[in-house]
């Protein structure tokens, strides 16, 4: 069977997966059978049967895998955020629409060479900066619970953090390429430049407040370096350098201080600091091994009890999804959503394992070790193994930048895999 | 419909949808397996030294059978570098009277395993032994490409 042919079973299966999600989420929340649940699965497939055939004509030789898992991800999110919150779902689900539309237009953009980004390696770096740096600016920043993250303009506010991620990753993957020769023998001089556009982000990040987000870039920084140079120490040095810094930022923000005392014990303060990962912890023990079912979870306070209606887990649409999930899905079924992730990951080493030349090759050992770390970084928050910080789980997680940003890492990924098998085959 | 129909229809949905997941990694995991037993390339990148080493290894000529613009016989090196061939005058093997050639036509490229040749997306094709080339290709020796009007022959 071809390539695109496995894709395109694979995506049946997919379509099979979401109508059982969206049924039994229905039949649970107005117990009845209805067909809203096969249209809305309908409406998906097709969706993802336009993407199917819009890589069917740009990149044939493409990983078969990658477009499926994505599908399944969005199914397993829509699901979930429906369940919690149908309005909320119906704009989840435009965002997916946009996120196709944009997985689309780059593969048909790119199909020729995405090689020749590399040329403009400088402008992603500064334009990646830029992203960063917009929050910031008075009047069109605006922070969110805590963390200058958002940028509004009218009607519309975005992430740009999302999309500066990938840009450094390009940037990275150029610079990285031009210059491992040099960086490998080690000579301090030669790590100017990047040392100081990343002293430039740090502080960006720093003062935007969002640790995650520093601790996601720098590790994309560090793995890159690593594949570029094949050099451990750098590695080691880089994340000495990291904690080293973590702990100088520990001393003197005190919202960091907050979120590490959390992290060793939220029993402290359950009321106020503790209460979000408390109830995060309550709603994944509630789902024991097999799952209170999808749409048998209990996500409000119950009738009675004060408080009737008030959301149990803040954030359970974003940050919080893995715990809703957990709860209904129980431990089987998010064992199974970490495997998919898992294999994502695996094709995409694989991809940058085959790619033939060194800027493929970084690009994609990049935009997988993203998407590892963050999905390391959030699910690791929440079942308190690291300090929990408020970052998206991806193809999951309520939120439009985030989906957007990572439709264009797959595509980029099915663009490097196009390559290296066209040349095998 | 009955509470119990309810909690029923439920139970089946739900292992109807883990049965179905675990499908779908299963048949993934099937094929990532079968990808271990390929040829495994390092992840991380060589220094360009040592890669260059071992692509020397691939040595020939490139003999020209028949060109509007080189004289037959005519013998072109393959060393580790990539050779690009078209009628634009920066090409590697310039044929630039070659009026059925591209200004950019085709690349060989030198690689671990063998002489690759690559079509730059020409108007008329690269052809090995007759038969247009749709992606790159392993060339192997006594292989006769031919771009534009011009007939090359790859010898070790």
């Amino acid at each position: 069977m071809s390539a695109r042919n496995r894709e395109l079973v694979n995506l049946v299966v997919v379509g099979a997966l979401m109508t059982l999600g969206f049924a039994s989420v229905y039949i649970a929340l107005s117990e009845q059978v209805s067909t809203t649940s096969l249209s809305a699965a309908g409406f998906f497939f097709a969706l993802y049967l336009i993407a199917h055939l819009v890589a069917r004509s740009t990149v044939p030789h493409a990983d078969p895998y990658l477009l499926p898992m994505t599908a399944l991800l969005t199914a397993i999110g829509l699901t979930e955020i429906y369940r919690l919150d149908a309005d909320d779902a119906f704009r989840q689900g435009i965002w997916v629409v946009v996120g196709v539309a944009l997985f689309a237009s780059t593969l048909i953009v790119l199909r020729h060479d995405f090689r020749r980004l590399e040329a403009y390696r400088y402008l992603f770096g500064i334009g990646a900066i830029v992203l960063l740096a917009l929050p910031a600016l008075p009047g069109i920043g605006a922070t969110v619970n805590g963390a200058t993250l958002w940028v509004r303009a009218g009607p519309i506010q975005f992430q740009p953090g999302e999309f500066a991620k990938l840009m450094l990753i390009v940037f990275l993957a150029g610079y990285l390429q031009e210059k491992r020769e040099v960086l490998a023998q080690g000579r301090l001089k030669d790590f100017g430049p990047l040392l100081m556009i990343w002293g430039g982000a740090m502080l960006v990040l720093v003062q935007t407040n969002d640790l995650g987000s520093a601790l996601l870039y720098f590790g994309i920084f560090l793995a890159m370096l690593y594949v570029a140079t094949g050099r451990v120490l750098f590695a080691a040095l880089g994340a000495a350098l990291f904690i080293g810094g973590a702990v100088v930022v520990h001393q003197f923000v005190p919202r960091v201080q907050e979120r590490v005392s959390t992290w060793l014990d939220p029993w402290a303060d359950p009321e106020d600091d503790g209460y979000q990962i408390i109830q995060s912890l309550y709603s994944i023990a509630n789902g024991a091994f097999g799952g209170t079912g999808l749409g048998r979870g209990t996500f409000y306070n119950t009738p009675g009890g004060g408080n009737e209606g008030e959301p149990l887990i803040p954030f359970a649409k974003t940050d919080f999804i893995y715990s809703a999930l957990a709860q209904e899905l129980g431990l089987i079924g998010v064992s199974a959503l970490l495997l998919v992730y898992m294999l994502f990951v695996l094709r995409g080493m694989r991809i940058a394992l085959l790619a033939g030349d060194g800027f493929s090759k970084l690009l994609a050992a990049g935009l997988t070790f993203g998407f590892a770390l963050q999905t390391f970084i959030i699910v690791g928050g929440i079942v308190r193994l690291i300090p929990l910080t408020g970052i998206t789980l991806p193809f999951v997680s309520y939120g439009g930048s985030s989906l957007l940003a990572n439709f264009v890492l797959v595509a980029g990924l099915m663009l490097v895999s196009n390559r290296a098998n066209a040349r095998a085959a | 419909m009955s509470t119990v129909d309810v909690d029923e229809a439920l139970l089946v949905l739900k292992i109807a949808f883990l049965v179905l997941l675990y499908l779908f990694i299963w048949r993934i995991v099937r094929t990532a397996s079968r990808d271990l037993r390929l040829p495994q390339e390092s992840f991380v990148l060589t220094p360009d030294g040592a890669r260059e080493r071992r692509e020397r290894q691939v040595a020939g000529r490139l003999v020209v059978l028949e060109s509007p613009s080189l004289n037959a016989g005519h013998a072109v090196g393959v060393d580790s570098a990539a050779l690009t061939v078209g009628r634009g005058a920066q090409n590697d093997v310039a044929i630039e009277r070659d009026d059925f050639a591209s200004a950019s036509h085709a690349r060989f490229l030198p690689r671990r395993d063998g002489l690759w040749l690559e079509d730059l997306g020409s108007t008329n094709g690269t052809f090995v032994n007759g038969a247009r080339i749709p992606a790159p290709r392993r060339l192997a020796p006594g292989d006769v490409v031919r771009i534009g009007e011009t007939e090359l022959r790859y010898e070790i």
